[in-house]
């Protein structure tokens, strides 16, 4: 997401859209307030964040969607503009693709797990939560996934957290718990 | 009539540390199985010992950098991870393939999803307890693959050969020859397995209705690949959204019906004899002069703002990339999209209640490559 | 008080401990030999040379092997149980090798030829499962335990098909004094008359052996090794030399029970290095046949395993021994147990077969695809 394509968001015309899915999209989103953006490959879909679990579960069970595939969960962090998280959704039944999008601003960097949604989301949530330092409410298992489980203070994959740091923090002083404490 | 004693004999569960280093978890991978005698009552799978953040690196690479670093995380099928990487820079850049460059990597690609499943038929085989035969046979088929790869790209498991735009330089002469001499190789080697495993009974006595998993389960925990075709769900990138030519050649989606181990390991069976099928076409269609490259790559690439998220078949499932650009010659964000990881996820719910020994064997069933789910 | 051997007039125990260490010598050697020979042959079935550096053909590798386990340092695990530890492996050991007691390797060679030899044999070995739990509670390592009770298991539930297999033989013998047995053998071997017996002491041999498909003990991609895992250096190879020592003695079992030992096909006549010759082919055949499984096939499951003792092999060995029992009680002609046999043999294989048939719906080509969606997706890539 650039900030060319956020300004355009007012004036986006409904009509560069109609080839793609997004007026059935907009049909089950009913009542949330989605804005529809038309990505290079898939249709992008941006929902506000309280409401990002709804519309994903309105996606799986519609029935001319049925999004029932979680291809993908990760988050983008956009420094200033926030964080956004991203799921990209796919159906087995209708080969369709959508991308949803939430963003999350700096100061609350949380949002509700998709884990009811899709089982699958469980460890792509652990692993963003590790990496960007997001809080997914509700989380069934919230511990590390890919880093030490004591690491969780430090979130790599943010922009702020620069390369050359991480041969500092993985020598001494990281307080491993002792061999088979 | 049988009357219940009146005092119970009290039984601990004991914790099972399998891995990090153990014969049979493929790599580093930790699984801590909580075992009632022989029978695994819980299970809680530890990754991460090969995390070396190829994601945050490659931000801080160019584009082309990064082709290095998609090797590495799939080191069994670099040839499909370099493609879904070359082909989302591409679809950034709007660079056209050349048509030839599109058929050599589609013959790669598939060459390397035959060398990738001879691998996990060898480790398979060890997993179910054949002593070394499967092995060897799947690496005299392996070895006859790797060469080939050898003599294209250079190097015999980390080949950096596909470029955006195309391919790092044009194939030996006697490309189409040396393809076809290997694939003789592969095929007696399909062949071997097919009489070794297909039909032993211990194999299938070890292998059938272990580690079930249903259609909707599967679809749910998002597994890809052949792990959930042998559920029944014809899931396949290649044929639901065809990249490369792949609209253009015949071939089969293979699917199971019972989502057992007996069914994974059958259908990568029938899966390498379709990738052979794929192969001799493309070798047919794909001319044989032109150019591998468009006729101007900039020196430098910059990518329009925006993101794809670009998914591929690779031989353990769809292997995706999602790559954000803000402009510029990096990518401000690249997420991988592992097979593995989704795949792994639903081996708790495969493995408990079955017995220590079909564990592994469920695990080995699922091929996983731990530096994928790591990355 | 005067012993024979080989013609020689010697004091009973001099006679006594000569005999012995020459058995001892020969199964060392033999051991060295069945390692070399397993290299080999599983190299062969593999495509692959085996052993060609160390000697001419690789002939000593196994000397290479055992100086190289020798000079490797004995480690002992810092919680392990030190006397369970330390013993287990002789008390692997120690009962195979007074298995060989009994053992008539030719006509004028045996240590000591007892009358209720095969009783004698079938109790000794089973001593060892002692020092496999010895070994797998001492190591203190979940991985050892789990592979000493599975050996535990394992030994006990086919020693009672090894038992009434030998059982069967024994009451057609009419003896359990295995050179009587083997002179009983001049014109027909027992395997003739006793097929079923010879099929179910030979998987009941592979599973005490803890050969596979029976390997679940030691099972390298389970339980890393079982029993052994902690073990290291020449402890390990104790371990090693008991286990094929264990083959060994198994094998000549096997030849001296069903297939005539050194008597079948040429009587003794034909002098003592035929009759070594003979035995060892036999052994040696045995052996093969044991290697070639082992390259063969996987392993079992512990519950398939275990069925398969107490629900297959333990009901037909009962019924060699009945009809065993009756054909002796009315003195019908010996085909009748060839007849028999065969018909239990063909039983076991389509039981066997049939217990693990193939499954029916295989995976294959999925089936026609489903229209493409009416709506158009965005632009495909490339």
């Amino acid at each position: 997401m650039t900030n060319e394509s956020t300004d355009q968001t007012e004036t986006a015309p409904e009509d560069d859209l109609s080839s793609t899915i997004w007026p059935q999209v907009d049909r089950a989103l009913a009542g949330i307030t989605a804005r529809g953006e038309a990505g290079r490959i898939d249709l992008i879909v941006h929902v506000p964040r309280d409401e990002v679990i709804d519309a994903l579960r309105r996606l799986k069970t519609d029935e001319t969607l049925s999004f029932d595939y979680l291809r993908s969960l990760t988050a983008v962090d956009n420094e200033d503009e926030g964080m956004d998280v991203v799921y990209h959704l796919y159906s087995t039944t209708t080969r369709h693709n959508v991308t949803v999008k939430a963003t999350l601003p700096n100061e609350d960097l949380s949002l509700d797990t998709a884990t009811p949604v899709w089982k699958g989301a469980n460890w792509l949530e652990r692993e963003t939560a590790e990496m960007f330092g997001i809080r997914f409410h509700g989380h069934p298992d919230p511990r590390n996934l890919l880093m030490p489980e004591d690491m969780t203070d430090v979130f790599p994959l943010r922009k702020s957290h620069p390369l050359a740091e991480i041969e500092i923090l993985q020598g001494e002083g990281m307080g491993y718990p002792e061999e088979g404490a | 009539m049988v009357t219940e004693p009146a005092y119970e004999f009290e039984t601990q569960d004991i914790l099972l540390n399998v891995g990090p280093q153990h014969p049979s978890t493929h790599g580093v991978f930790r699984m801590v199985l909580s075992v009632d005698g022989e029978v695994v009552r819980d299970l809680v799978p530890h990754i991460g010992y090969l995390h070396r953040g190829a994601e945050k690196l490659c931000e801080t690479m160019d584009y082309r950098q990064g082709i290095g670093f998609m090797d590495r995380t799939e080191y069994l099928a670099a040839f499909n991870a370099e493609l879904s990487y070359v082909m989302a820079v591409e679809a950034l850049t709007d660079i056209e393939v050349p048509e030839r460059a599109q058929w050599i990597r589609m013959i790669l690609c598939e060459l390397n999803r035959l060398s990738s499943h001879f691998m996990f038929m060898g480790a398979f085989g060890i997993d179910v307890g054949v002593f070394a035969t499967p092995f060897i046979y799947a690496w005299i088929g392996r070895e006859a693959l790797i060469d080939l790869f050898e003599e294209v790209s250079g190097d015999r498991m980390m080949f950096a050969y596909f470029r955006p735009g195309g391919l790092a330089w044009d194939v030996p002469r006697n490309f189409k020859q040396r393809v076809n001499e290997a694939l003789v190789v592969a095929e007696q080697g399909i062949k071997d397995f097919d009489t070794m495993l297909t039909e032993n009974e211990i194999f299938v006595a070890r292998t059938t209705g272990v580690g079930k998993i249903s259609a909707a389960e599967a679809i749910d925990w998002g597994m890809s690949g052949p792990s959930i075709r042998a559920s029944g769900v014809p899931l396949d990138v290649r044929r639901d959204e065809p990249y490369l030519m792949y609209d253009q050649v015949e071939w089969d989606v293979i699917v199971g019906e019972n989502g057992d181990v007996y069914d994974r390991y059958y259908c990568r069976l029938l899966e390498m004899r379709e990738s052979v099928k794929i192969i001799r076409q493309c070798l047919e269609k794909m001319p044989d002069t032109g150019p591998i490259m468009p006729e101007k790559m900039p020196r430098m690439l910059r990518t329009a703002p925006g993101e794809v998220y670009v998914r591929t078949e690779a031989p353990r499932g769809e292997y995706g990339v999602y790559l954000v650009s803000k402009g510029g010659n990096r990518p401000h964000r690249l997420k991988v999209r592992s097979a593995c990881l989704a795949n792994l996820q639903a081996l708790r719910d495969m493995s408990v209640g079955q017995y220590v020994a079909d564990a592994i064997v469920v695990l080995g069933s699922i091929d996983i490559v731990l530096s994928e789910v790591d990355r | 008080m005067n012993a024979d051997l080989f013609g020689l007039e010697l004091n009973v125990w001099a006679d006594a401990a000569i005999r012995l260490v020459m058995v001892v010598t020969l199964m060392t050697v033999v051991v060295m030999g069945y390692t070399y020979l397993e290299r080999k042959i599983i190299a062969r079935f593999n495509r692959r040379l085996g052993p060609t550096k160390t000697g001419p053909w690789g002939l000593l590798q196994a000397v290479a092997d055992a100086l190289k386990l020798v000079g490797k340092e004995d480690l002992r695990p810092r919680s392990a149980d030190p006397w369970t530890f330390e013993l287990g492996p002789y008390m692997i050991f120690i009962p195979i090798f007074m298995g060989f007691v009994i053992v008539p390797f030719i006509a004028d060679f045996h240590i000591r030829l007892l009358d209720l030899g095969l009783i004698y044999f079938v109790a000794i070995s089973s001593v060892s499962i002692v020092g496999w739990v010895m070994a797998g509670w001492g190591s203190d390592n979940r991985y050892a335990m789990l592979g000493a009770l599975r050996s535990v298991a394992q030994g006990i539930s086919y020693e009672l098909p090894l038992v009434l297999s030998l059982l069967a033989v024994g009451m057609y013998a009419g003896s359990f004094n295995l050179g009587v047995i083997i002179a009983g053998q001049d014109v027909v071997p027992n395997i003739v008359w006793q097929p079923m017996a010879a099929f179910i002491f030979f998987i009941a041999a592979l599973a005490e052996l803890n050969r596979t498909p029976f390997d679940i003990p030691l099972g390298e991609s389970e339980v890393v090794g079982g029993p052994f895992v902690e073990y290291s250096g020449i402890r390990w190879s104790m371990f090693q030399l008991g286990e094929y020592a264990s083959i060994f003695i198994m094998s000549l079992v096997f030849s001296a029970v069903f297939l005539g030992g050194w008597m079948w096909p040429f009587g003794e006549d034909l002098g003592r290095w035929f009759q070594v010759l003979l035995s060892g082919i036999k052994a040696g055949g045995f052996f093969f046949v044991v290697v070639w499984i082992r390259i063969s096939v996987p392993r079992m499951r512990i519950d398939q395993l275990m069925g398969y003792s107490w629900k297959v092999l333990l009901p037909l060995a009962l019924v060699q021994v009945l009809v065993n029992g009756l054909v002796m009680v009315n003195g019908w002609h010996e085909v009748t147990l060839l007849i028999s046999g065969l018909v239990g043999v063909a039983v076991l294989v389509t039981v066997t077969g049939r217990v693990v048939a193939a499954p029916s719906v295989r995976p294959g080509p999925a089936r026609p695809l489903m229209p493409t969606p009416a709506i158009a997706q965005g632009e495909a890539v490339s």
